[in-house]
């Protein structure tokens, strides 16, 4: 070959070489990105006025004077909305109105029994009266202009009817003159989709600005309160705005989705001009404000993690991870320290070591089935403790697992410590186990640590072992270790595969795993410091 | 014996005149009491620490037990060859069948495509690491990895389902993002620090006198790894490749959420882009909803076993290599 093609060679290994690693920081940067940048909007966002409501209401948090004047001043500006859609629906739901009419006439009718009139007065009085009613009930039923124009100018000629001055009766009329007014641009023809569609609004209204004044609380958390972030807000903004549709394009042919604006949906009514309205107001009626929830890591949350925080969560894998510690750093540092100091090459440390390694290779998921057959069915009931998932048996579990990465990374450190330390112990007369504790040990515990802080981020991450054995998604905070707990790792599977809830919430979808991923990361970096730190020591810097 | 004796002697007629130092009331010989004393706490001391040790083997054995034993009434009642050949897995029909063939090709699925992917990879950022930058650059690199393997197993099948899914799904027009595709890609990156540092552990053992003697024949970086260090580090570089096979069939998380989880083998076979589901995640999604001693819930465990065996298996081969590995390694 010749020399200056192999030089090429060469050099496009080094590139396609080094290319791998750039790849490697690329999918870091990848997969960490997308999810630090998502979940980080749990906690700095931009938060509404009902998030401030929401606040004082669940976790009685804030100035109650302040969130007062402040929702105060934003129904203000959301009052418009309301009675403008009011006033529309008079004219729209045919059904309510007919209902109205008739409760009038009932009730006039009642009247007229009180009154001291004669009889024939009364029949002509009813009749009378009947008639309006039916051509006003005609004319909200009808579709046809002309028709209602004639049924409406019918009834409020008896609008200067001395007989019906100060009588239950004048309702009739003031209900046709509202519907004049009402209908005034409305193709009565569309008055249907109107009705149904005007509902949808009002629906996306509920979300947006919460429970419409005068409507009764709501029985779901999640329904209390309007969009309580300001990202939320445009989203249903975006909603409001646009009319979604999906047609079919022909027969065999996926549905396409198509968008018109919902002013042109409305065209040439009274609430064409309502929309622009709550577009550029949308800011008065919520009134964002840039907010750092630092607090989403000690709340609870509502059912669905529709509001709230994961404090529980943390708390859960904490605990976990800490009991499982203290079942497996004794047994982890005694055998590592069994295996340096004490050990020759005999069968029997033979034997150790490999089902060291055995162990290090069993799947997650065998250690989540036998945590489930030994410690959940076998092991609790022996102790009188009742046979179900709980923080016990999920920590002792874990600390199975862990137990191959505790002997491995205490061994390594405890044969860092220079043979120098120990010797000199030694020839000052102390005994081997002395020795190990006062010189070895001391020495050894830095790298210790920081195989207890890799061990510690390994258990809080892992999910299959505790699917089984102790892991739910929903539940009270646990009072002992014999109650089963939720946990960071469960609960990031459950929201992004689990609960349908959740998938409304995205921020708190990702501030769930960004939560679990930090709390790892901080941890890593910590040992990663600490090894350094104790390399540099024990090289003699 | 004696000259203890004589000392004690000494210090008695001299207790009253002088005040000895502390230490020197200690005899120089031990006494029988105090040699079998400490013998007895010598070996019992050992022997405790040998039985704590021995937890390890405890722990190994217990779960083969507890696995069997749940397993067990199920392997005497259905026949294994149909357990391991048949495609057909309906747990729950009132004539239930438990054939776990399609399971089991979606696991070498995804453990197959994510190997190729990961090797290439994992084996050119070892020799970049090992050979090609100094350590100032490897410093910085290191904890990269560490970061990348340390990241709960959990996120990445969250970033799988939630960020992956969508994005191929709108990219390539699959009908559904969670596939063999995505789900071995995501177990691919989960598999690379593995192979990365093992191999690369292995290709720093190998001395520097064989690249040197090949740089001294004249031959380029490129020419002395791949005729040189690669086949002479071949050995840790299988290990390294096992222990990622090992890392992606025993993997459940990522394989649960992002595989699709529908039992059956793709059709064309190299199609990818469709719905696969391996042992770990039928485990893991199907355990909640059985009833405790029911078939099903034998079966499962079954399958545990099965999973349990195959890992055992590559773990064996690993070792092995990891063993030739570190003579190979320790000879230069």
């Amino acid at each position: 070959m010749k020399a200056g093609l192999r030089i090429t060679l060469d050099k496009i290994f080094t590139v396609v070489a080094g290319a791998s690693v750039v790849c490697l920081c690329l999918v870091l940067v990848g997969v960490l990105g997308p999810m630090l940048w998502r979940g980080g909007s749990a906690v700095v966002f931009k938060g509404t006025v009902e998030f401030r409501r929401m606040q004082l209401t669940l976790f009685s948090r804030g100035n109650e004077d302040k969130i007062a004047a402040e929702v105060k001043q934003a129904e203000i500006a959301r009052a418009k909305v309301y009675s403008e859609i009011e006033k529309f629906k008079a004219g729209i739901d045919a059904q309510t109105l007919t209902e109205k009419a008739r409760q009038i006439y009932r009730q006039f009718g009642n009247d007229l029994r009180q009154v001291n009139t004669s009889a024939g007065e009364v029949t002509e009085l009813r009749s009378v009266t009947r008639q309006i009613r039916d051509r006003l009930e005609s004319a909200f039923a009808s579709s046809n202009a002309a028709e209602v124009n004639e049924s409406l100018a019918y009834v409020l000629s008896f609008k200067n009817d001395s007989r019906f001055k100060n009588t239950s009766a004048a309702g009739l009329i003031e209900l046709a003159e509202q519907y004049r007014n009402a209908i005034h641009g409305v193709n009565l023809a569309e008055r249907q989709r109107y009705y149904q569609e005007i509902r949808q609004v009002e629906d996306i209204l509920v979300e947006l600005l919460g429970p419409a004044p005068g409507a009764q609380t709501p029985a779901l958390m999640m329904n209390r309160f309007g969009a309580t972030r300001w990202d939320l807000a445009q989203k249903l903004l975006g909603r409001l705005l646009w009319y979604e549709e999906w047609t079919k394009q022909g027969p065999e042919q996926p549905m396409v989705r198509r968008l018109t604006p919902r002013s042109q949906r409305f065209a040439g009514t009274e609430i064409e001009g309502l929309f622009t309205y709550i577009q550029q107001n949308l800011p008065e009626m919520l009134k964002p404000k840039t907010t750092i929830y630092w607090q989403y890591f000690i709340d609870d949350s509502t059912p669905g993690h529709y509001f709230g925080g994961v404090g529980p969560e943390i708390l859960g894998t904490l605990l976990l991870t800490l009991l499982a510690m203290l079942f497996v750093v004794p047994f982890g540092v005694i055998s590592a320290a069994y295996l340096v100091e004490c050990a020759s090459d005999n069968l029997a440390i033979r034997l150790i070591r490999m089902s060291i390694n055995t162990l290090a290779g069993v799947p997650s998921i065998v250690f989540g089935l036998f945590g489930l057959a030994f410690f959940v069915l076998f092991f609790l009931p022996i102790f009188g403790a009742p046979s179900k998932g709980c923080i016990l048996a999920a920590s002792m579990t874990l600390a199975v697992l862990t137990l191959p990465v505790m002997i491995r990374s205490s061994e390594e450190a405890i044969r860092a410590v220079p043979h120098a330390y120990k010797e000199a112990s030694l020839a000052l007369g102390a005994s081997r186990f002395r020795t190990f504790v006062k010189v070895t040990l001391p020495a050894a515990l830095p790298g210790i640590l920081t195989g207890v802080i890799l061990s510690l981020s390994r258990v809080a991450g892992e999910t299959a072992p505790v699917l089984f054995t102790g892991a739910v998604a929903l539940g009270p905070v646990p009072k002992s270790i014999f109650d089963p707990t939720r946990t960071l790792s469960y609960g990031s599977y459950d929201m992004a595969v689990g609960d349908k809830l959740a998938a409304m919430v995205p921020h708190n979808q990702f501030g769930m795993v960004v939560t679990l991923v930090l709390l790892i990361l901080c941890l890593n970096t910590a040992a990663i410091v600490l090894r350094s730190k104790v390399f540099k020591k024990l090289a003699g810097h | 014996m004696l000259e203890s004796s004589t000392i004690k002697a000494k210090q008695g007629t001299l207790k009253d005149t002088l005040v000895p130092a502390a230490d020197s009331y200690r005899p120089l010989v031990l006494t029988p009491t105090e040699d079998i004393k400490g013998f007895l706490t010598l070996h019992l001391g050992r022997s405790l620490l040998f039985a704590i040790t021995c937890t390890s083997v405890l722990a190994v054995f217990l779960i083969f037990l507890f696995v069997i034993r749940e397993a067990l009434p199920f392997l005497a009642k259905f026949s294994i060859s149909e357990f391991l050949t048949s495609t057909e897995w309906y747990p729950e029909a009132t004539n239930p069948k438990f054939g776990t063939f399609a399971i089991l090709a979606g696991s070498g699925y995804v453990t197959i495509v994510s190997i190729i992917f990961a090797v290439p990879v994992g084996i050119l950022a070892a020799v970049f690491l090992s050979d090609i930058v100094s350590m100032k650059i490897r410093n910085i690199i290191k904890p990269i990895i560490e970061i990348l393997a340390a990241i709960p197993s959990v996120a990445y099948g969250f970033f799988a389902v939630m960020v992956f899914a969508p994005w191929m799904q709108q990219k390539f027009g699959f009908s559904t993002g969670t596939n063999a595709l995505n789900a071995s890609l995501v177990l691919g990156v989960m598999a690379l620090p593995t192979i990365i540092s093992v191999s690369e552990d292995s290709i720093s053992a190998i001395g520097r006198e064989l690249r040197e003697a090949s740089y001294s024949c004249g031959a380029t970086r490129m020419e002395t790894i791949f005729k040189v260090v690669i086949p002479a580090a071949h050995s840790g570089i299988i290990a390294a490749i096992v222990l990622g096979m090992m890392r992606a069939i025993g993997e459940t998380m990522v394989v649960w959420m992002a595989s699709g989880n529908a039992a059956q083998i793709p059709h064309p076979w190299w199609d990818l882009s469709q719905s696969v589901r391996t042992l770990t995640a039928t485990i893991a999604g199907d355990m909640g909803e059985t009833e405790k001693g029911s078939p099903h819930y034998r079966a499962l465990f079954a399958a545990g076993l099965l999973l349990l065996v195959i890992t055992l298996c590559l773990n064996l081969i690993s070792e092995y290599f990891l063993i030739r590995a570190k003579r190979a390694g320790g000879k230069h």
